[in-house]
This record gives C-alpha cells, sequence and structure tokens, in this order.
C-alpha cells in the first residue's frame, strides 16, 4: 500500500515538473526556473528524487526526456547509499570543463561555495594561516559577485540586444560636422541610486552652451550679448552657457534656457537710445581712431614736415594716415593695448616707430 | 511556436525620428574598487558588444569622508574615534550614440548595476529642428543661416 501512494505521487510530480521544463524552454527569457529539487520522506529517510539517474540538477535549457522509469531505490541497498553519496557532494564535483555556465548562473544571486568550482580564499588570515576558506565564508556572500556577467554570458545577452539598437547616421562622422549642424548643446543628468525616494534633487539641472559665433549677431549684437551675459560668456572657447535650475522639473528647466538664449538675442539686436551715449571708457577693445596716439602721432609728423600754405590740413592728416607707416604704427598700438605686452608685440611696436621716424 | 510571434512584437519600428546624443558620460560610484572594476569590465564589453565608441575610461580620484566622535557615550572627551567613507569613482564616456542604442546600453548597464553603487548619466542631444517642444523650434531663427 505504502509504495503504490508513494509511485502515484512521483508519477504526479514528475509531470508536472516535465511541464515545468517545457514551460522553460518555450519562453524567451534568460532565467531558469528552479527544477528538480522535490524532497520526499521515503522510509523514513529524506531523499532527493531525481528524475534521471546521474544528475539532480538539470543543466541548460534542454529538455532531458525520461524515457526509463527511474527504479525504486532499493531498501537500505547499494543504490540508495550511492544516490545519496552523491546528492550529498557538492555540485562541483559533478560538473564538466566545458558546461556551460550560464546556465549555473543565469540571475545575479549569492555565491554559492557548492556550485562555485573555484578555490577562492577571501578574509584576513588567522594568526600563521591562510585567509579562510570558501565553505561558509561570509565575505563571499556579503560582496556583490559577477558570477552571472561572465564574458560569454554578456556576449550573449548582447546578441539578443542587438536588434533594439540603432545605427549612427554616417553623414555625421566627424566633431565638426555636428557642431555645425547642432550648435546648441544641452547636458542633461539623470541618476541611479539607492535611497528612500526615487527623485535626486539635481535631475532638474539643465545647461545649455552655445558657440556665439555660430549666431547670427553683427558686430554690435555680439558686444551686447557678451556685456548681458556676464560670467556666462567664456572669451577662450567662445562659448556662452546657460544653467537652468530655478523650476522642478527638466522640460521646465529646458524651455526656460531656451527662452533666455531667444531673449539674449533679440534684446542684443536692439539699439537703445542711450546707447549713444557710451563713451571711449565703455569700449571693449581699444579703437586707434580718434585716440590721443593718433593725434600725438599727426602732431610729430606734421612738426617734422611742417605745412606748406597750399596744403589744407585736413587733406595733410588724411595723407598722411594713408601712408604704410602710420598704418604699421596703428596696427602695433592697437595689439599692445588688446593683448597686453610680449615680446613680439614690443619688437613690433620698436620697428613701426623706427620706420616711422626714419631711424 | 508562440515564443516565435512573441519575439517579433518586441521589435517595433516607429516614424518618429531618432534623438542623437553627442555624449553620454556614465560616472558610478562605490564603495569597492574591486567591484568597479569588474562592473567597468561589463561596461566597456557590453559598449564594444554593442558597436559603441568608447571614448574615454577613466577614474577620477577618489572622496575620503572622515569624522571623529566620541568613543564613550558620556564624558572622556580625549578619546575618539574616526571612521571614514571612502567613495570611488568610474568615468566612462560614450561619444556618438543613437537615442534607441543609448536606451537599450543603458537599462543592461543599469539592470546589472551592483547593490550598493550609485550611477549618474549625464547626456547631451542634439536639439535640431524636428523636436516636438515650441521652445526648441522658436531657436532656430537665431543661428547662421549656412548652419542648419
Amino acid at each position: 500500500m505504502i509504495w503504490r501512494s508513494v509511485d502515484l505521487r512521483r508519477t504526479a510530480l514528475r509531470t508536472l515538473l516535465q511541464l515545468q521544463l517545457n514551460m522553460a524552454a518555450s519562453t524567451f527569457c534568460p532565467v531558469l526556473l528552479p527544477l528538480s529539487r522535490i524532497n520526499c520522506k521515503l522510509n523514513g529517510i529524506y531523499t532527493l528524487i531525481s528524475l534521471n539517474k546521474t544528475a539532480a540538477y538539470s543543466t541548460g535549457l534542454s529538455v532531458k526526456k525520461t524515457g526509463a522509469k527511474t527504479g525504486l531505490p532499493q531498501r537500505g541497498g547499494k543504490e540508495l547509499r550511492r544516490q545519496i553519496k552523491q546528492v550529498l557532494q557538492p555540485r562541483t564535483e559533478r560538473m564538466a570543463v566545458d558546461q556551460d555556465w550560464t546556465a549555473v548562473y543565469p540571475t545575479a544571486a549569492s555565491f554559492k561555495a557548492d556550485a562555485v568550482p573555484l578555490p577562492v580564499r577571501m578574509g584576513y588570515p588567522v594568526k600563521k594561516g591562510v585567509p579562510p576558506s570558501k565553505k561558509g565564508n561570509l565575505e563571499l556572500l556579503k560582496i556583490p559577485n559577477f558570477l552571472h556577467l561572465t564574458p560569454n554570458a554578456i556576449k550573449k545577452q548582447c546578441e539578443a540586444l542587438k536588434p533594439f539598437c540603432t545605427e549612427w547616421p554616417a553623414a555625421l562622422d566627424s566633431d565638426e560636422k555636428c557642431e555645425k549642424h547642432f550648435p546648441i548643446q544641452v547636458q542633461k543628468k539623470d541618476y541611479v541610486f539607492a535611497g528612500p525616494s526615487l527623485r535626486h534633487p539635481d535631475a532638474r539641472i539643465v545647461t545649455l552652451t552655445v558657440k556665439l559665433s555660430s549666431l547670427n549677431l553683427d558686430d554690435h549684437a555680439r558686444k551686447k550679448m557678451i556685456k548681458l551675459s556676464g560670467e556666462r560668456y567664456n572669451k577662450d572657447t567662445d562659448t556662452l552657457t546657460i544653467t537652468a535650475d530655478s523650476c522642478p522639473l527638466k522640460q521646465q528647466n529646458h524651455d526656460y534656457a531656451m527662452y533666455m538664449l531667444t531673449v539674449l538675442y533679440h534684446e542684443s539686436w536692439k539699439i537703445e537710445a542711450w546707447e549713444k551715449e557710451k563713451t571711449r571708457a565703455d569700449m571693449e577693445e581699444y579703437v586707434w581712431e580718434d585716440s590721443p596716439s593718433q593725434k600725438n602721432i599727426l602732431e610729430t609728423l606734421l612738426r617734422i614736415r611742417p605745412l606748406s600754405e597750399q596744403q589744407e590740413e585736413g587733406e595733410v592728416r588724411e595723407e598722411l594716415l594713408g601712408r604704410e607707416e602710420v598704418q604699421e604704427y596703428k596696427d602695433s598700438v592697437t595689439k599692445l593695448k588688446n593683448e597686453g605686452e610680449t615680446e613680439g608685440n614690443m619688437q613690433q611696436y620698436k620697428e613701426a616707430v623706427k620706420k616711422l621716424l626714419s631711424i | 511556436m508562440c515564443w516565435i510571434i512573441f519575439f517579433f512584437k518586441l521589435i517595433t519600428v516607429i516614424e518618429e525620428p531618432d534623438t542623437l546624443f553627442q555624449t553620454l558620460t556614465v560616472l558610478v560610484k562605490g564603495h569597492d574598487k574591486a567591484v568597479l572594476d569588474s562592473y567597468e569590465f561589463l561596461a566597456s564589453m557590453a559598449a564594444k558588444e554593442l558597436g559603441l565608441t568608447l571614448a574615454k575610461v577613466s577614474e577620477p580620484p577618489k572622496n575620503i569622508e572622515r569624522l571623529t566622535l566620541l568613543k564613550s557615550v558620556h564624558i572622556f572627551k580625549k578619546h575618539r574615534v574616526q571612521y571614514e567613507m571612502r567613495t570611488h569613482f568610474r568615468c566612462i564616456e560614450i561619444s556618438k550614440v543613437t537615442g534607441s542604442t543609448a536606451q537599450v546600453y543603458l537599462e543592461y548597464i543599469q539592470r546589472n548595476l551592483p547593490e550598493g553603487m550609485a550611477m549618474e548619466v549625464t547626456k547631451t542631444p542634439f536639439i535640431y529642428m524636428r523636436s516636438f517642444s515650441n521652445s526648441d523650434v522658436s531657436v532656430f531663427h537665431m543661428l547662421k543661416p549656412d548652419s542648419v
């Protein structure tokens, strides 16, 4: 009587497992359903019923057909003892060298000393000893392991992901082309972290960078734009950076940054009435026309060659200004004032003065 | 048979233009350098397998936060205990990715992010004429005619 009921139970279990195996094979997921650990109390001994005589665990997605009926473990026989011994051994003893590791660790799982056939040791060594072995080692359990992400596993998973990727357009192969076609750059940040809330306060920040050379600005508009931007303009790289973080949402900050750029642009093109009163002190760079330097040089040259009565002062001025040496002198002074004093600039100034005064 | 049909339904092509990212910077932070090394291997291998260009893989300097606390619950001001928290970083920069590829790569990377690590992703998308927000379209009249 006892045997028959056990037999019925075993067949029922076996059919259930077959169904499970079939399901696992049919769904396109890398996660294997845990199979085959069926505990059954048999004759007062807890045994693991195996579907096939050789292995207690299934390997890979292959469906092993259980053709022959597994024989009942003999009462107290060699067979039973052999099976128990096999099952109580760690799984590593039964692993083949060329097995599919992705089946052993398909997903992230904690370190199992009996499933990893590596002689790993971890922890602080005992006095005059070695680090503790992997059996029952808490340090190995605590640290995240990448056993489910071996190169093979990564390759397989990336192969499966490839159909969802798209190619970069071939026309935009260089940085210059990208800059030419897309001069405005917007930088946004996203965060992945563990915490009580999903939101990160810095995720709303949006930074907009644009080169002023790519905007449609004339001389006056450019200077006004630089003055309006203030600290946000970088002279060395000619970039304007607008950081928007006052709104709670990223999209709002993005819109605000775009709006700021538009406003700056349009305001810089406008010419206000009070802009006429711009003095020499407000100028961004040194301009030689109408400067004391020009007046001085003209006076000096006029004194060298005094005016004759026929010539007009205005005409002489024009003629003097048109001379090559004067132009050179003008360039050297402008360079000195705008770029500061360097060896080259000073040399140039010296040469220009020597030529002008014919020394 | 049913799984084949399921597989084909997974990929749908939409008419909407794909976003283009100039750079995608992934900065990973963690307390353990060995775990960061393994994660860097995963990220760079995944990028290579998916055909992405790895512009730079760097290790910014670690940040150590130290605190000095009293050792005892009550009095004993001269006896203190010091703790420190070390944060190691890894920066992976990918240049010129399309939106779909970036989504796939980031999702893969993020699902395999180990416990105890944080990630910061910096994206610089291209803003172009066919974007759907009104603010973007309004910007294009400001650019020089030959650029766009």
